[in-house]
């Protein structure tokens, strides 16, 4: 004869359910919760189409603005509003980027550039981008990174 | 005169809770659901910049003591300059000096503990002044340049320089 391990009992009467048990649970995801509506982000960060890319860290906790032009600078090449516009190897010495320039005063209904670099981008290449995007009239100019106390 | 009670004296049956928790809990799952597809683990912060331009006009003098001050950093060196009022700011004539703080590299990188210290005695010198300036190496990583200006504007709460100008030489 076989001995059942578990014998079935109508549901009012089991007491493997207990108040007791729930609680922690409902507290354990709402801290999940206020942990994740904390730390994560509706916007999802522009990335190149090819190639590695990541981003610096920061502390700033300030918030990225619409409306602004895009410019992410990879170890590869330079992106304006997701767009290939020139290779880093071909950027020219000088401070004023011609193909970067061109691109951008096509853009020059909005008035904000956000530039999203490689954390390993030398300043000397961010520096000829961010010059030339104020050359193209563009005087409010920020640098995006990752928030460090994200994820 | 018989008084009617209003609230029943007497041991009331224990509402069964569970389905409620059982309820808040599945809210809970599917709205994590819901945050986990629709967000991204990466917060983004924003850094406003100003370059400077030789074609710039020359800023108005601050009027506090402190007139300047310049970050430098050459290879992993950081170089603290400020220019500090000696005389008093409320005469016509008045005399500035100039002071170095030199701050070496420790462990092949940037002392940003030392700079945030020097930068915290420049603050405490002249509170009301709010611009600095950072003139990086070319070959400065962008990591290396945002970790720099993070420690230039100091605290979110109380920002030490939170108007930052880039150095806009080339070479």
């Amino acid at each position: 004869m076989r001995r059942r391990l578990f014998k079935p009992r109508p549901a009012a009467l089991s007491d493997g359910l207990d108040v007791g048990a729930l609680a922690p649970l409902v507290d354990m995801m709402t801290l999940l919760l206020v942990f994740l509506l904390r730390s994560y982000s509706t916007e999802a960060a522009p990335a190149p189409p090819e190639g590695r890319f990541e981003l610096a860290g920061t502390v700033s906790e300030e918030a990225r603005k619409n409306g602004a032009v895009v410019v992410l600078v990879s170890a590869e090449a330079v992106y304006i509003d997701g767009r290939r516009v020139i290779a880093v190897a071909y950027l020219p010495p000088e401070l004023l980027v011609r193909e970067v320039y061109d691109r951008l005063l096509l853009t020059r209904d909005k008035k904000r550039i956000e530039v999203h670099a490689d954390r390993a981008i030398p300043w000397g290449v961010l520096k000829r981008v961010l010059h030339t995007a104020r050359a193209a009239g563009f005087e409010e100019l920020s640098l995006v990174a990752a928030n460090t106390s994200s994820l | 005169m018989n008084r009617r009670r209003f609230f029943r004296a007497g041991p009331d049956a224990e509402a069964d809770v569970r389905p409620t928790l059982l309820g808040v809990v599945t809210l809970m799952f599917l709205l994590l659901f819901f945050l986990l597809t629709t967000s991204s683990g990466q917060r983004l912060g924003v850094l406003d910049l100003r370059l400077g331009s030789p074609s710039d006009l020359a800023p108005l003098p601050h009027a506090g003591l402190v007139k300047d001050i310049a970050v430098t950093l050459r290879g992993p060196a950081l170089t603290v300059t400020y220019t500090v009022q000696s005389t008093d700011i409320a005469a016509a004539s008045t005399s500035v000096e100039q002071r170095v703080k030199e701050l070496p590299a420790r462990e092949g990188r940037p002392d940003l503990a030392a700079l945030l210290a020097a930068l915290e005695e420049v603050h405490d010198v002249d509170p009301s002044q709010e611009r600095a300036r950072f003139d990086p190496d070319d070959a400065t990583s962008a990591e290396t340049v945002i970790a720099v200006m993070d420690v230039i504007h100091g605290p979110q709460g109380s920002p030490l320089f939170p108007k930052i100008a880039l150095s806009g030489s080339a070479g």
